[in-house]
């Protein structure tokens, strides 16, 4: 194309440093706030103060920051248990079931360890351990199904976790409503209150869950980066005739990601019904946050697998769907403004993405010479 | 810029008329300047002239990455030029697809075929021509087809399937699709590199008819250089996107014509060490295996290579080669019969054993298979060993020592990349070739499976890899080198085996082994005794 003299054309990259990918992405929200705020002038509402209210609530104010920590270690935990078996090229949408079966699991040792009506005798550390190890297995088992069933007959992988999340979700169901085992003598369709033993000790405020994000990024990072293991897994994802001839075994490692992408999947379940202050129980509205954990799967597919990137786009969508909310009844928006907004930023990112992998050239036309 | 863009147009048009009386010695397309910049900067075609006259066999002569496939999809319409005119019969085109192309009468035969397996060759043939909008009469074009291919000397069967075809006949499907659109400049690409001897003769036959019709004939080949002696007319040599030199055939011998073409000159006669064998490194007894569609590919293959000997599996692609090569290195599970290596059974051990117990093996599919496109070379080297106790500390990947590793790869290897830390990807084929045979005989693997170790590589790459594979036999190493190429399979072995549908037809020494005999054998000719 040529404008004016200039000469515009696209040109494929053959790398991207990490610093431009980063800049991108900051690029592409900066875009999509903008975009979005043409439908706020629309509606009559200075988008000015809207993004402040949306911002300052979600990361200035105190109360609306620790929601905001609360979503972002759910999600990072969703978006980990996605990442995992995205890069052994395998799609993991059954967080939710996952995640439900992981909240079950920790409230079922505590029920058979007698604490829906009594308290429990035994030291917080060692009760908390067991909540979070029988949370980590029950993620992995209903994870680990879709990766048997991948690896040893091919299986979809993507049908059979979605199939699982409906078999999680009345599950639960059954578990905490209409005289199930765990239902609230309250009888108001949720599940029994966590005793104080059992609630997740806090750290300034937050939830000990954030450090095991923290740690579990460090792990991921060294997982793809320097392990022999992580090596396996993304030469699979990449290639897997390669890989199996390389003598990569190909049902280990569909077994192995969904295991552990089930397991941090049920670990993001404990955190919401047993780690977040003011929860401690399964809700009635349990199936919001099975649907919330989809939002892991687009941090971990914006950040297109990478660990670190996933934390950044995890805290900006948990931020987003507190402060969205709150500016929504504040300033008296309409339904549903939050979720258009963060589906706006979700599109920008995306399209941004185009960058990573194509630049634009502009030269000025040379005059030519006969 | 419109101008030139609308008198193109009309060319196209006039078509029908544009190939009315032609002479033989005319010139039919003149290529002038032609240039193409890639991303990068690389200049894949620098400003090339050639002229093609009717009734002429004019080769095309480069190593991978001189620019003959940038080149030819410029002919074709699949790529456009940045400069540089094409003039058909004086008329100047612009091809802004393969449909211009094919309506200026040009013709290609690709290397990978492009046909469809599970249709007819005269639903291939129909497919996508001009004439099959509408409403086609099938008869009369399965008669006009079977004609046309009669003329030239070719056998074809319009109601078989794709599929069942060897390589030669899908070549020869894909000869007459081109001329049944009416090209009457014919380009093909690597035309003999998957032909048996016989089906080669058949072949030039046929091609010379076809000059005999004033028809212009192109062929860009590689690595096959008696063929072009024994073939074209004219010459023209591409070496880094440039015309070196151009000649009449008569003119040219092998020797001149690799010099050219790789910039130095070239060893064809291998030096062949004499090596003592050693121990009995494989011994397969009675090996069995299915092929993909789950029919018996691999037949009752026995045989033994001892250290220092290289046994050269003979045959045309589809003859059970592939499933052999598969199925001893643990891809493919063998349906009966045993594998001993070192003397121990290893038919149902992993592949990951076989790499320790010091196997190795170099796919044929090199960017399928052999390495991974999205990785860099550092990682591609990594196949071999993420799981040796030398780069695997307790889980951890030591990929400083790696890197050094793939330096020496590189260094060793002659490898040309811009460093080990790029995407396999943007290697050449030879190139790529040779960190993947690098880095299965850093191994220094007591076994080498090398499966068409040196197809489609050009003179430089395919005199290297040969070379090194007589050095691993050297080192007292065991190889299994599968090829097409007879000259090959002759130059490299101390037995040959050659195959036809499954069967090792015989083993035989290669110091007796005559071409024609092992020619008819891989052609399913039975010896008479």
């Amino acid at each position: 194309m040529t404008v004016a003299g200039y000469h515009i054309r696209l040109q494929r990259r053959t790398q991207l440093p990490g610093w431009k990918a980063a800049l991108f992405s900051i690029l592409a929200i900066l875009f999509g706030l903008l975009l979005f705020s043409f439908i706020f002038i629309q509606s009559g509402h200075s988008p000015r103060e809207i993004y402040k209210q949306i911002f300052s609530y979600a990361f200035l104010n105190s109360y609306g920051l620790r929601l905001t920590i609360n979503r972002f270690i759910f999600l990072a935990f969703a978006s980990f248990a996605f990442i995992i078996p995205y890069r052994a090229g395998l799609w993991n949408i059954g967080m939710p079931g996952q995640l439900y079966l992981g909240a079950l699991a920790s409230f079922g040792v505590v029920y058979l360890l007698g604490g829906k009506s009594g308290d429990i005798n035994m030291p917080q550390p060692l009760l908390i351990t067991l909540m979070v190890l029988a949370a980590l297995a029950a993620g992995a088992l209903i994870g680990g199904i879709a990766g048997f069933l991948k690896g040893k007959w091919n299986v979809n992988e993507i049908v059979v976790t979605m199939m699982l999340n409906f078999i999680a979700f009345n599950l639960v169901s059954f578990m905490i409503k209409d005289g199930g085992p765990f239902m609230n003598p309250g009888g108001r369709g949720e599940s029994f209150e966590l005793p104080e033993v059992a609630r997740a000790p806090l750290i300034a405020d937050f939830p000990y869950t954030l450090i095991l994000v923290f740690l579990l990024t460090i792990a991921l990072y060294l997982l793809f980066g320097r392990m022999s293991l992580g090596y396996q897994i993304r030469a699979f994802g990449k290639s897997p005739p390669a890989a199996r001839y390389a003598g990569i075994n190909p049902f280990w490692i569909s077994v192995l990601v969904f295991l552990l992408g089930g397991a941090l999947a049920g670990l993001a379940g404990y955190h919401y019904f047993a780690a977040v202050p003011g929860v401690y129980k399964i809700a009635r509205t349990y199936g919001y946050f099975g649907d919330l954990s989809f939002y892991g799967m687009i941090c971990g597919l914006i950040s297109l697998g990478n660990p670190i990137a996933t934390l950044f786009i995890a805290l900006l969508f948990g931020g987003l769907s507190i402060g969205g909310r709150s500016a929504q009844g504040k300033l008296h928006l309409g339904f549903g403004v939050d979720y258009a907004l963060m589906g706006m930023l979700m599109i920008s990112l995306v399209a941004f993405q185009f960058f990573y992998n194509y630049q634009i050239l502009i030269e000025r036309k040379q005059t030519e010479i006969d | 810029m419109f101008k030139s863009k609308e008198k193109a147009q009309e060319g196209i048009e006039l078509h029908g008329d544009i190939w009315k009386h032609i002479q033989p010695g005319e010139v039919i397309l003149d290529a002038r300047g032609i240039t193409k910049r890639y991303p990068g900067g690389v200049l894949a075609n620098d400003h090339i002239d050639f002229k093609i006259r009717a009734g002429e066999i004019h080769a095309i002569l480069g190593e991978n990455g001189a620019g003959k496939t940038t080149l030819m999809s410029i002919l074709f319409g699949l790529l456009q030029p940045d400069e540089g005119e094409i003039y058909v019969r004086g008329l100047k085109v612009r091809f802004r697809s393969p449909e211009d192309a094919i309506k200026m009468g040009i013709g290609m035969v690709h290397q990978h075929r492009k046909l469809v397996p599970a249709h007819t060759v005269l639903e291939n043939i129909l497919l996508g021509h001009p004439q099959s909008r509408g409403v086609i009469n099938v008869k009369e074009a399965e008669e006009e087809i079977v004609a046309l291919a009669e003329r030239y000397g070719f056998k074809v069967d319009p109601r078989a399937r794709v599929w069942q075809l060897t390589e030669g006949e899908k070549q020869v499907v894909e000869i007459v699709k081109a001329l049944y659109r009416g090209a009457k400049i014919l380009i093909l690409d690597e035309p003999t590199s998957a032909l048996t001897p016989v089906e080669t003769e058949r072949l030039l036959e046929s091609i010379e008819t076809m000059t005999e019709e004033a028809l212009g004939v192109v062929p860009f080949i590689t690595h096959k250089l008696p063929m072009v002696l024994a073939i074209s007319d004219q010459v023209t040599i591409l070496r880094r996107g440039r015309v070196v030199d151009r000649m009449e055939t008569a003119q040219a011998t092998e020797q001149i014509l690799a010099q050219k073409m790789v910039g130095r000159p070239v060893i064809f006669d291998l030096q062949k060490p004499e090596v003592t064998p050693g121990e009995p490194v494989i011994q397969v007894e009675n090996l069995s295996a299915r092929n993909n569609k789950g029919v018996i590919a691999l037949k009752n293959a026995s045989f033994t290579v001892r250290e220092g000997e290289i046994l050269g599996i003979a045959g045309v692609a589809g003859n059970g080669q592939h499933e052999l090569a598969e199925t001893l290195f643990g891809l493919r599970p063998a349906e009966s019969g045993r594998i001993l290596f070192n003397g121990q059974d290893i038919t149902n051990r992993s592949i990951l054993d076989r790499w320790k117990l010091g196997m190795g093996y170099t796919p044929a599919e090199r960017t399928e298979v052999g390495s991974i496109g999205d990785f860099t070379l550092v990682e591609n080297v990594a196949m071999n060993y993420y799981f040796d106790p030398r780069y695997n500390h307790a889980g951890f990947l030591d990929y400083g020592g790696l890197r050094q590793l793939t330096e020496r790869i590189i260094d060793e290897f002659d490898v040309a990349t811009p460093g080990p830390d790029v995407k396999i990807q943007t290697l050449s084929g030879g190139n790529l070739q040779k960190i993947i045979l690098g880095r299965v005989l850093s191994r220094q693997p007591k076994l080498v499976i090398a499966n068409l170790p040196a197809q489609g590589l050009d003179v430089g790459a395919t005199e290297f890899v040969q070379r090194k594979l007589l050095e691993a036999r050297s080192n007292k190493a065991a190889v299994i080198l599968i090829s097409e190429d007879l000259d090959e399979i002759l130059s490299l072995s101390d037995w040959i085996a050659p195959m036809y549908e499954g069967e090792i037809v015989d083993i035989l020494p290669a110091a007796e082994a005559k071409k024609d005999v092992i020619g008819a054998m891989i052609a399913g000719i039975q010896r008479e005794n």
